[in-house]
């Protein structure tokens, strides 16, 4: 039936692995490590103090942080993104003669996966220290709540932020609906039906997160919690054995990197990875606790 | 020689079967169909299909009752051991669509369930919801494309059957066809051909048959000299839903699953007919057939809805005749479960929820018992030799007909149920003797000489491109379609008179020959559907001309050939003496019109374009012909008389056969 | 009985239509006065593959109950186009008329559906501009709405959707079937194969591979049924193959399906739009079939990587 093996693309023989990995990764690491990110941002409702904690533990992992991103994020994003696009690509949107609430949901889903793309771009480069060659890499780790309130001040950026957000969620929530479809998961129409209930209060539950974090950094009185994150920052450098930051209590826009490429064993540069990696960090339970907070949508 | 080559004319339930089974004799088959196979019109067969089973059995049931009910239903006019050994395959073929993935229905235990049709007292009936029909044809599509797939079945869908291709002593050599896309002409050499293309519902213009039962195909053989049997026994299906394009079959498993056929007493009455009381609504089938209630045969159930209707006014319109069909009293969901397809059907093109509200239905032609006349080799049990060629091959040697398009098996009348029967039966049975047909000519067809194709094809490309080249302005190839079908289905379909057969048929000439003079509106050749649909037009005329004739010359009553001018009467007298001296005549009557008329009509086309009419006896070996009584007065005492009169017949002839006449209203 | 009535189809309905069209008829009633006295149909023509497409308008006399084949006919009749040029008869597929037999889709007012099934009335009053008629848009167009649909058949080539009987003498009765059982496969025994379900796909797109010069029939083909088996074999196949795959003997070739199924083309194209269940004029579960089909592909797969 199949015409000659080897004559087919790799991707034409192995189309259904791909698509499921695609599948897959959507879900795991990519979704998992936006649910992290945006609860671990919605702390940020609990107060400088209790976003900075969770920013710190992450950054705790040191010079794992680069591979550890770029294995279980970056990559796994770019791939879901690739794949996702040949997907897009080989489709036809109908919704206009077909205008049902599943196809409306088809598109929607392609529509916001793209804008989620080009989002996550634009916020990675923003906020990521990859980003400050192009005068990004706004977000400080040792000021996390600050540094980011100062980001979404504008009312445009936190506007972008919300689209942002919004379309990054559903495109999770609905993914995880459609998934459990593809992986056969829920099979009869009345399961269907359930588990839409379940995505929706999931996606729900995330936008919920994602918004209150960026509502609770523009209500973020930015130098009282620069105040706290300085002394959180003293706090460490004083138990790591190093002086207090003279840029403590600065705005981080921008600034070069001390110590970045000293290499000594002290130099661990702590802003390299912003928060990226939040999913290797265990939550304290409390801090999870979803109406507790959103927070700065740096990082990812 | 090498495999031999089959063309199979047709992809309904007869074609397939037909092409699996060649195909798994080692034969070659092209399959050739105006439509894709899966789309032919045997999917609208919606009830069952019929055959002795395990539970009927230990009712008392068997392969003869069956074979008596469908001789008896048909009147007597069919050659018996062909319908012997169809009964006796039946229960193979129930077994083997079933081992074929068909979803037949299933009792709780996980048998297969049946349900009781008409003309009969068993529930012999297997079905798959509403769609019988389609569930067997899908299965026997899925099994072609199975041999299709590995290159034993070649497939030419949208393909039109022109003519067949005989040598010079008369064989069968292969046929020209033409692709109906591309509009190109083919010849294909084969060592035998099977039409098996249905029924010619489209001479009657709307009837219950789809847009590809034009009857073309058998047309145009019986033009080429086969012979055509009974042509003028059309079934008129009693219910059906009246449409504008299409008279839809209302299957006859509605009444199988307890539907009630009924009119308000009181002509069109205007009353909700769920707010009729029962005592004024007017079950006539019920009354006038207390054993058989709404399952009497479908000639006499019919009869009566016509008459229900037009003698006694009672029609529940006044400007469209039609009766209620009643399934409101049965519960919802075993409708569903049951006749979900059918109702589904008059819910969307009605638009009335037929669980809710009775529906309206009137008769319509719906089948055709006639057809090419096949041979057929007895066997010393009474039923036919397998592998014989001469099974269903019609009177051109290599040429054979298979399922609605033969005339073998129904008689003068079908029971319902059987032509699914019928179909796939004479499918699978024909295929050994076909290949032993093939491999006795002296040459393959292959070798045969490439004159013959030259001059088949050459003359079907003139025929085409003198249709294409006629001036324009002239006749309507519609227009004379539909004048055909109203002549038609005015003439020979319920009622038939001499009166208006005769010049019906000249009407039906002189439309021919004004089809001689229609011009076409289309005159490319990309897909050109105008000219296919006039092709097929011009041969509706010969077969329409010999239902004609043959309604005409047969003077009598039997099966779906109602004369009222040779009505058998009824039993007037009242005195029991003077009742049973007039049974006595009655016998007499019949057993003179048995001796004049049981025959089956053959028409032959004679080289004037007239149909030539001659007659065959009928094998009648295994069941003696008797007399039909469904609601006749009287037919007790008739019975009575006949059954004295058989007796002494078999003792006279030393022979014990079953012989019973049903007697119907009291 | 009545001397006049000697036939059914006359009897109870106006002489309106012959099987294959009528003239269109004069027409008077004035008792649906709210409904036009003639329709607006526009017509998207193309007279070959590889041509031009045009619209073509079409006044077509109102009679009551009629459908779409019924509007087709008469256009077939007359055979004149709105500015009363004559034109050509409009080409279309259609056998069966009472929506079994899956051949009449065309996409009407922008939707595909059955055209036997598609009443004008209600269409008119959805809407009371007329009828829009198009060829489906992912099959290749023969001639005005008759479109090429063998890839169709293919699909349901590709995933085996057949019992693997061993032939057809006789071995008795099949398996015995629980009436559960049945009621699950009947349904989706039920798909007349009318392409609906891949016309509304998003997913599925249109493949139409053009003859090139001097190849022969058997080469044209064979690249053809190539092109065929690199796209979405679509709802319809997934479905038979979740039939057979069920059946007690079918499913003894179900590893075979599940590689069709699995492969280039298969399962994992399908988007999950649902657009498939929401036109299937059969009302088919199409879409418990992809997620049945789904979880049979994800253990399959499981099997296929762990088991060897």
């Amino acid at each position: 039936m199949t015409p000659n093996e080897s004559s087919r693309s790799f991707f034409a023989r192995n189309q259904f692995l791909i698509y499921r990995l695609f599948s897959l990764s959507g879900l795991i690491p990519v979704g998992a490590f936006l649910v992290v990110h945006l609860l671990t941002n919605a702390s940020v409702l609990g107060g400088a103090a209790s976003f900075q904690s969770r920013v710190d533990m992450i950054h705790g992992l040191g010079p794992l942080l680069v591979p550890v991103e770029w294995a279980f994020i970056f990559l796994p994003m770019l791939f879901h993104a690739t794949v996702g696009f040949m997907i897009i690509g080989g489709g036809l949107p109908n919704v206009g003669s077909y205008p049902y609430v599943g196809n409306i949901r088809y598109t929607l889903q392609r529509a916001t996966g793209m804008i989620a793309f080009a989002f996550i771009i634009w916020h990675v480069l923003q906020l990521h220290w990859m980003g400050e060659p192009l005068g990004g890499g706004r977000f400080d780790p040792h000021h996390a709540t600050s540094s980011a309130a100062e980001v979404v001040a504008p009312l445009a950026i936190s506007l972008l932020y919300a689209i942002g957000v919004l379309s990054t969620v559903f495109h999770f929530a609905n993914g995880l609906w459609t998934q459990g479809i593809t992986w056969g998961l829920w099979t009869s129409p009345q399961a269907m039906r359930r588990a839409n209930y379940l995505s929706i209060a999931v996606g729900t539950l995330l936008a919920a997160a994602g918004l209150g974090a960026i509502g609770g950094l523009r209500g973020t009185d930015t130098a009282a919690a620069r105040a706290v994150e300085t002394r959180m920052d003293d706090q460490r450098r004083l138990l790591e054995g190093q002086p207090p930051s003279p840029l403590s209590g600065t705005p981080a826009p921008g600034r070069p990197v001390p110590g970045r490429d000293s290499g000594a064993e002290d130099a661990i540069d702590l802003r390299s990875g912003s928060d990226l990696v939040p999913l290797l960090i265990p939550e304290p339970a409390g801090a999870v606790a979803p109406t507790t907070g959103p927070a700065p949508l740096s990082g990812n | 020689m090498a495999q031999p080559r089959v063309l199979v004319v047709g992809g309904g339930l007869a074609g397939l079967s037909a092409a699996m089974r060649l195909a798994e004799l080692g034969s070659d088959v092209d399959l050739m169909s105006l439509v894709p196979v899966k789309r032919s019109h045997s999917v609208c067969a919606q009830g069952g299909i019929n055959s002795v089973n395990a539970l009927t059995r230990q009712q008392g049931d068997n392969e003869w009752k069956h074979l008596d009910d469908t001789i008896y239903g048909g009147d007597f006019l069919q050659h018996q051991p062909p319908v012997k050994e169809m009964a006796d395959w039946g229960p193979r073929i129930i077994d083997l669509m079933d081992r074929l993935g068909v979803p037949f229905n299933r009792t709780p235990e996980g048998f297969r369930d049946q349900r009781r049709f008409g003309g009969t007292l068993y529930k012999r009936t297997a079905f798959a919801g509403a769609t019988t029909g389609q569930q067997l044809l899908y299965a026997l599509d899925e099994q072609v494309r199975r041999f299709e797939a590995q290159g034993k079945i070649r497939k030419f869908e949208f393909w039109d059957f022109l003519s067949p291709v005989l040598d010079d002593s008369g064989r069968c050599r292969g046929a020209v066809c033409q692709d109906m896309v591309s509009m190109q002409f083919r010849t294909f050499p084969a060592d035998a051909v099977i039409i098996a293309s249905g029924g010619c519902g489209l001479v009657y213009g709307r009837s219950t048959m789809s847009m590809v039962c034009t009857g073309s195909a058998v047309s145009r053989v019986y033009q080429a000299g086969a012979a055509y049997g009974n042509g003028e026994f059309i079934q008129v299906h009693p219910t059906a839903i009246p449409g504008a394009d299409k008279l839809r079959l209302m299957s006859e498993s509605a009444r199988g699953e307890g539907g009630r056929v009924w009119v308000p007493r009181r002509p069109q009455d205007a009353r909700d007919p769920r707010s009729i009381p029962e005592a004024e609504r007017y079950y006539f089938l019920e009354e006038r057939y207390p054993k058989y209630m709404n399952l009497v045969p479908r000639d006499i159930a019919t009869r009566e809805i016509f008459d229900v209707c037009t003698t006694e006014g009672l029609s529940v319109e006044k400007d469209r005749l039609c009766v209620y069909l009643d399934l409101t009293h049965l519960p919802r969901e075993e409708l569903d479960r049951k006749l979900h397809g059918i109702l589904e059907i008059y819910e969307k093109f009605q638009g009335v929820d037929p669980r809710d509200v009775p529906m309206k239905i009137f008769p319509a032609v719906h089948y055709s018992m006639g057809g090419l006349w096949v041979d057929y080799q007895k066997s010393a049990s009474g039923g036919l030799e397998e592998g014989s060629p001469r099974n269903q091959q019609t009177s051109v040697p290599g040429l054979y007909a298979i399922g609605e398009c033969d005339y073998q098996y129904h008689g003068a009348n079908r029971l319902g149920a059987n032509s699914l029967l019928s179909c796939i039966f004479s499918g699978l049975f024909c295929a050994p003797g076909v290949i032993a047909s093939a491999g006795s000519g002296k040459k393959t067809a292959a070798d045969e000489s490439q004159r013959l194709f030259t001059t088949a094809l050459r003359r079907e490309e003139e025929r085409h491109e003198a249709l294409l080249t006629r001036p324009g302005g002239g006749e309507n190839p519609y227009q004379i379609h539909l004048e055909l079908g109203e002549l038609m289905t005015r003439v020979a379909t319920v009622v038939r008179r001499n009166d208006q057969l005769a010049p019906a048929y000249e009407e039906a000439c002189q439309l021919e020959e004004r089809w001689r003079r229609c011009s076409l509106s289309d005159t490319g050749n990309w897909t050109n559907q105008n000219v296919v649909f006039t092709k097929s037009l011009g041969d509706m005329f010969p077969l329409a001309k010999l239902i004609l004739k043959g309604a005409l010359l047969r003077d009598e009553c039997r099966g779906a050939h109602f004369k009222p001018d040779f009505e058998m009467p009824d039993i007037k007298a009242t005195d029991p003496a003077a009742q049973l001296a007039e049974a006595e005549l009655w016998c007499d009557r019949f057993e003179e019109n048995t001796r004049r008329w049981l025959k089956s009509t053959i028409a032959r086309h004679g080289t004037d374009g007239h149909p030539q009419i001659s007659y065959e006896d009928i094998d009648t070996s295994l069941i003696p012909p008797r007399p039909r009584l469904y609601g006749l007065v009287g037919g007790e005492t008739v019975e009575e008389v006949w059954k004295k009169r058989a007796r002494k017949s078999a003792q006279d002839k030393g022979q014990e056969k079953g012989v019973t006449a049903g007697s119907e209203r009291s | 009985m009545s001397t006049k009535h000697n036939g059914p189809a006359t009897a109870s309905t106006p002489p309106s239509t012959g099987a294959a069209g009528g003239e269109p008829a004069p027409h008077d009633s004035g008792d649906h006065l709210a409904l036009p006295r003639t329709i607006d149909v526009r017509v998207l023509r193309q007279d070959a593959p590889g041509q031009e497409s045009y619209w073509e308008r079409h006044a077509v006399a109102w009679e009551p109950n009629m459908n779409v084949i019924s509007v087709l006919q008469k256009i077939a009749a007359g055979a004149r186009a709105q500015d009363g040029r004559q034109v050509a008869p409009v080409a279309w597929d259609c056998n069966c008329l009472e929506e079994v037999c899956g051949s009449c889709t065309m996409l009407i007012n922008g939707r595909t559906r059955m055209a036997c099934s598609a009443l004008v009335d209600r269409l008119v009053e959805e809407h009371p501009d007329g009828i829009e008629l198009r060829p489906m848009l992912k099959f290749p167009v023969v001639r005005d709405l008759v479109v090429d649909r063998r890839r169709l058949f293919r699909s349901l080539e590709r995933v085996k959707a057949w019992v693997p009987v061993d032939g057809f003498y006789d071995h008795g009765a099949g398996p015995r079937i629980s009436p559960e059982e049945q009621e699950d496969a009947y349904p989706l025994s039920t798909c007349m194969s009318c392409g609906c379900c891949l016309e509304a796909c998003p997913q599925f797109t249109r493949i139409e591979t053009v003859r090139r010069d001097g190849e022969t029939e058997e080469a044209f083909e064979q690249r053809r049924t190539a092109a065929f088996d690199r796209g979405f074999i679509g709802a319809h196949a997934i479905s038979q193959a979740v039939l057979f795959n069920g059946h007690p003997i079918g499913k003894l070739i179900a590893d075979e399906r599940m590689e069709a199924v699995t492969d280039q083309g298969g399962i994992q194209m399908c988007g999950n739009a649902q657009n498939c269940v929401a036109v299937c004029p059969k009302s088919i579960p199409l879409t418990r079939s992809i997620a049945r089909a789904g979880r049979a592909a994800t253990m399959w797969a499981i099997r296929k990587i762990f088991d060897r």
